[in-house]
């Protein structure tokens, strides 16, 4: 008997096979290098993301080559790695003085990060439940660990404890509607689950219940509301820039997971499907805007809001339309530099506390336009961005989606949320008037910025601007990739 | 459809309620004679000494953790190596096997380097 | 070109005021005077050249400027301008040199910062008026709002967060309307025709059945509503304008609000003149009901820039009814209504930042007599009162005095009400100038007279006023072919449902001739 290994065309998953080598090598490296070099762990990661962003840009030529009905180099993957691998640059640049600051291991904390964003793009190119459910865990495993990595904080504990047992029993949610689904279509793979579906005519409860726990098990993951408990205390508690990299990179990855099962395997059951998304997505923009107008903590602040976008990106799902797939695309990919950047500033800010772990109230940020206004010019744009002022990147991206749900019939659903981006104006403008209409105490610790997150605000700053004013190439990309997930 | 999955339920039905008598039947009808010595925690037959609920140290997890993993390693490998004469072509397949082992390679040298081998 | 270039010029004008304040705060006024004079010189250059430059442009159009920004989302960056654009672009330069001349010795604070916001709110303005796509209009819309945030939050007075959050809110919730209607234009108007725009000149004549336009037409209407504002939500106006530093309340005053009036004109009515039909005489009543409220409101004010603020609610009202009647007269006398409003208007608040800064209050109560220590201030703020009640002679009056010949036509019992105004006017403005300049001088002020700046933007003032109100046909004839192509786009896109006999309520502008509009040919609503 012969068994004939199957070939590999490693090309197809080149991006994610380098983030992985790259993680090792951090971890390699951590174990030679000296203790007062540690600083140099984030280079290295650092070079690894860009290659693996080269990488998937170099790939793209429209050809979607695919591995074995497990992983694809779809226009659809590659455009939401870039947005991942976005947030995890911006993430590595906002950490270079931040984990020495609080005291977090580099060596792990950049093997973990790396490890958890080459899990986000396995599961923005996964096209089997398996390889899904694989990404999945690989994603989150590294999270639960990087939240609690600040040991000396409480909150922190709390915080991955929290993320974990939710997380775990999401996961049990997630598995137990693939295993319905499998039992119905027979088969992992999500083409055979769509040719299932088309022949199947009148679905079967099973595989509707399936997809079902299949969208409570990602809601969980990008946070939609009823499964959002866990975000505020999470993402208050984790390290920042931890928070920074996974309100980003997270929900990106749940959003490609999803809209790959809904869109594409289920893509013929739109009817069915389409108005849970929409339900969710009013409440969860909803539920988020409130929570968020009492809080005075940023971060717990930022939490809030993150739910409340999830409901806005979800409205583009919702539309079930190529359009709206492609404003998904464009508002997570909007989404990363804006989000991030909000909380770099707070990172910065937590700065001028020195060790104590401040910075992170609304009277901190109180006079920071005198003090710092570079920051504050930053910070401001970032606000009014996720307020959705033009002509910035958030208002274009929410343009596209609730356009889209206009054309997808959803007006009530548009309604809700433009309505819902009057409430938030509030909480984000709070920030501003903060900022700039308040008097500030003095800096306790009058030190200066670190370059690299001076660079990463920067950029991030700068990309909002250009989205808003000049989208043409981004949008391009959205479509080119919804176009690849929807066929045609 | 589910009706095919009654044959399951039946066994699974059987399972418990076969199990539950095997535990309720001697309770309810054996005979009860408690001493201290028969109340006593089972300990491999030596006595105990003092309370179950104490605090391990971390250290057990840590190996308890480690050996897991190099216990499923076995799992993979075994098959491998049974049919490691039939793959084609054999030296992919001692490559990739070989990946696999560097990796699990790199996590020993990392433990070890970190000191989570040492106990004290 | 030159259009992109004059919104360019301003955002450049800023962010150099802004560095350059970095080595001396005084730079960044001689910047922002500069930009502001040079942008409003190439305008009056346009202004001058214009009969030429007719052919550059279809139409009424002066300029067309149409760029591909986001081709696959239909969207244009697509300017133009016509003889309406252009008077309200000569206002925005006017009032923005001014702007910059009252606050010369204001805002010592951040003064880069605060030139930069003042120059990019006459971009965003000059956006508005020149956006001839519907993305690219919300875009300039919701730009001047942030400026503007910055200019009352950082610069204002002691109330200042309090006006800002509710004046950013209320806007803002109009504008995000106005862009979901934008929206369901955009799809309407695709589903019917398969061309997915938002240029405006593809969208007018629409056909966009009734139902939905009502609706659609809705949305603009809140937001535009705001921005005028209409009376049921104009609360946010009083508190703005009374916390806002002087440059802020001119700015506010007499161009944002011009930005509404504009949006009914230019926007509303011509792609929805069906919808727009039916709400007509509400509109109308609001109208009324704003000039009667905003004259009471003012008259009971003890808060000297409170009370001018209330007179612009009154004054606004004059356009919303100007634009209702949607005849030749009243659209001319809107127009009017507007350039006059800005000037006088600005005026008054400039005049109140004066005194506020010389007796650091606004409280009518501590005022009295000044006329005796400051004579020249005196005068200037008489003729402007004058002006504000409706003095024949000065520009508000050739305004209102149009908008009531036109309502007359439209609607006789409206337009009757609608007089009343020059009664409720004359007394909240003589009301204001006797406790400001006469009577007592119960605090025993002995203040400085105008400088010789201030003299400088009062005598401007004073003869841009005068000269409107005694000779205002160069505005007249600039204005008008603008208008008539706006109703001819409107009676374009009306659909014929119309039943027989009842004639339509902006029909009649194809029959009407301007020049014979005097003798009221308008058949208007029966």
């Amino acid at each position: 008997m012969e068994i004939s290994l199957p070939t590999f065309d490693f090309l197809v998953v080149a991006p994610e096979i380098v983030v992985l080598i790259t993680a090792l090598l951090v971890m390699v490296v951590d174990m030679v290098i000296g203790r007062e070099q540690k600083g140099r762990l984030a280079w290295v990661a650092l070079v690894g993301v860009l290659a693996a962003g080269a990488l998937s840009y170099y790939l793209w030529d429209g050809s979607d080559p695919a591995l074995h009905d497990m992983l694809a180099a779809d226009g659809y993957a590659l455009f939401l790695n870039l947005a991942i691998l976005v947030a995890a640059a911006l993430a590595i640049l906002f950490s270079l003085e931040y984990t020495g600051r609080v005291g977090l291991a580099q060596g792990e904390y950049y093997t973990l990060l790396l490890l958890s964003t080459a899990g986000m793009m396995l599961m923005a190119a996964a096209i089997n439940l398996m390889t899904i459910f694989l990404a999945l865990e690989i994603l989150s495993i590294s999270l639960y660990v990087l939240v609690g990595l600040n040991r000396a904080e409480r909150r922190s504990a709390e915080a991955a404890l929290k993320y974990f047992v939710l997380g775990a029993f999401a996961s049990g949610f997630l598995l137990y509607g693939m295993a319905l689904i499998y039992g119905q279509a027979g088969t992992t793979s999500l083409a055979g689950i769509r040719a299932a579906v088309q022949a199947g005519g009148e679905p079967s409860a099973l595989l509707l219940v399936g997809l079902g726990l299949m969208i409570a098990g990602f809601g969980f993951k990008v946070a939609l509301v009823p499964f959002q408990m866990w975000t505020p205390d999470v993402y208050q508690g984790a390290p920042t820039s931890v928070t920074a990299f996974m309100s980003v990179g997270a929900k990106v990855a749940g959003f490609a997971a999803l809209g790959r099962v809904a869109l594409y395997a289920f893509g013929d059951l739109q009817g069915d499907w389409r108005w849970v998304l929409a339900v969710l997505s009013a409440l969860t923009m909803t539920v988020g805007n409130l929570a968020a107008l009492r809080q005075a903590n940023l971060k717990r602040m930022l939490a809030y809001s993150s739910i409340a976008h999830a409901g806005y990106a979800l409205a583009g799902l919702a539309a079930g339309n190529a359009q709206g797939t492609s404003g998904l695309l464009f508002y997570l990919f909007a989404y990363a530099f804006m989000n991030a950047g909000a909380f770099a500033i707070i990172i910065a800010a937590g700065r001028f506390e020195g060790a104590t772990g401040g910075g992170e109230t609304l009277d901190d940020f109180a006079g920071l336009a005198a003090r710092k206004p570079g920051l504050a010019v930053a910070m401001a744009l970032f606000m009014l961005s996720l307020a959705g002022v033009p002509p910035l990147a958030g208002f274009l991206a929410k343009l596209y989606v609730f356009g889209a749900a206009v054309r997808g019939g959803l007006i009530w659903l548009a309604v809700f949320g433009v309505v819902n981006s009057v409430i938030s104006a509030y909480y984000y403008l709070r920030v501003v008037v903060s900022m700039y209409m308040r008097e500030g105490r003095p800096a306790a610790v009058p030190a200066p910025v670190c370059a690299g997150l001076q660079v990463g605000v920067a950029l991030a700053a700068v990309a909002i601007v250009l989205l808003g004013l000049w989208p043409g190439p981004i949008v391009d990309l959205a479509r080119v990739a919804a176009l690849a997930l929807l066929g045609g | 459809m589910p009706a095919d999955y009654l044959p399951i339920l039946f066994f699974a039905v059987v399972a418990v309620v076969l199990s539950a008598i095997a535990v309720l039947m001697p309770a309810l009808f054996g005979p009860k004679r408690p001493t201290s010595v028969k109340l006593a925690p089972y300990e491999s037959g030596k006595l105990p000494i003092g309370p179950a609920r104490r605090r391990f140290s971390i250290q057990y997890y840590l190996y308890a953790v480690l050996f897991i993993l190099f216990d499923v390693e076995i799992v993979f490998l075994f098959p491998w190596a049974v049919v490691f004469r039939d793959l084609a072509p054999r030296w992919l397949g001692l490559a990739e096997a070989a990946v696999f082992v560097l990796i699990l390679l790199l996590g020993l040298a990392y433990v070890w380097k970190k000191g989570g081998l040492e106990w004290e | 070109m030159i259009l992109l270039w004059l919104i360019l010029w301003l955002l450049s004008g800023g962010l150099l005021a802004w560095l350059l304040s970095r080595w001396r705060a005084v730079w960044a006024r001689w910047v922002s005077l500069f930009f502001t004079a040079t942008y409003l010189a190439s305008l009056v250059v346009i202004w001058i050249l214009s009969p030429e430059a007719e052919e550059a442009g279809p139409g009424s159009w002066l300029i067309d400027l149409n760029l591909s920004w986001i081709p696959n989302l239909g969207i244009n960056l697509h300017l133009a301008l016509d003889g309406l654009g252009l008077l309200l672009l000569l206002l925005v330069g006017v009032l923005g040199v001014m702007t910059v001349a009252t606050s010369w010795t204001g805002a010592q604070e951040r003064t880069g910062f605060f030139h930069f916001n003042l120059l990019w709110i006459l971009a965003a303005l000059a956006g508005v008026f020149m956006a001839m796509d519907l993305v690219l209009f919300y875009l300039f819309w919701e730009m001047m709002l942030i400026p503007l945030y910055f200019l009352i939050g950082i610069w204002g007075y002691e109330n200042r967060v309090y006006a800002t959050l509710k004046f950013f809110i209320f806007t803002q919730a109009g504008g995000l309307l106005m862009l979901l209607s934008i929206l369901g234009l955009y799809f309407a108007h695709g589903n019917n025709t398969g061309v997915y725009t938002f240029d405006y000149f593809q969208l007018l004549g629409n056909t966009v059945p009734l139902a939905t336009a009502i609706w659609l037409m809705l949305g603009f209407f809140v937001a535009f509503a705001v921005k005028l504002p209409a009376v049921p939500v104009h609360t946010w106006l009083p508190d703005a304008h009374t916390q806002a530093p002087t440059a802020g309340s001119v700015d506010l005053a007499g161009l944002v609000l011009k930005a509404g009036a504009y949006g009914l004109l230019r926007f509303l009515v011509p792609l929805f003149p069906e919808a727009a039909g039916r709400i007509a005489p509400a509109a109308m009543i609001l109208g009324v009901i704003g000039i009667l409220y905003g004259a009471f409101q003012a008259y009971g004010q003890t808060d000297l820039k409170r009370m001018v603020a209330y007179t612009s609610v009154s004054h606004m009202g004059f356009v919303l009814l100007g634009v209702f009647a949607w005849n030749p007269l009243a659209l001319q006398g809107a127009v009017v209504v507007m350039i006059a409003h800005g000037i006088s208007t600005g005026a008054l608040f400039i005049l109140a930042g004066d005194i506020q800064e010389r007796i650091h209050s606004r409280d009518l109560e501590r005022m009295g007599g000044l006329w005796s220590t400051m004579p020249r201030m005196g005068a200037v703020g008489l003729l402007f009162a004058l002006a504000s009640l409706g003095l024949p002679g000065l520009g508000n009056f050739v305004g209102e005095f149009l908008v009531l010949l036109g309502a007359f036509q439209a609607n006789v019992p409206i337009a009757v009400l609608a007089t009343l105004a020059f009664v409720v006017s004359a007394v909240y403005s003589l009301a204001m100038i006797q406790r400001v300049f006469f009577g007592p001088n119960r605090e025993g002020w002995d203040l400085p007279d105008a400088s010789p700046r201030e003299m400088g933007i009062w005598v401007v003032m004073v003869v841009l006023i005068v000269v409107l109100g005694l000779y205002p046909r160069p505005v007249l004839d600039t204005a008008r072919p603008a208008l008539e192509a706006l109703q001819e786009y409107a009676a374009a896109g009306e659909h014929v449902e119309v039943e027989v006999g009842e004639a339509s309520w902006l029909g009649s502008t194809a029959h009407g001739s301007w020049d014979t509009a005097v003798d009221g040919v308008d058949g208007g609503r029966p």
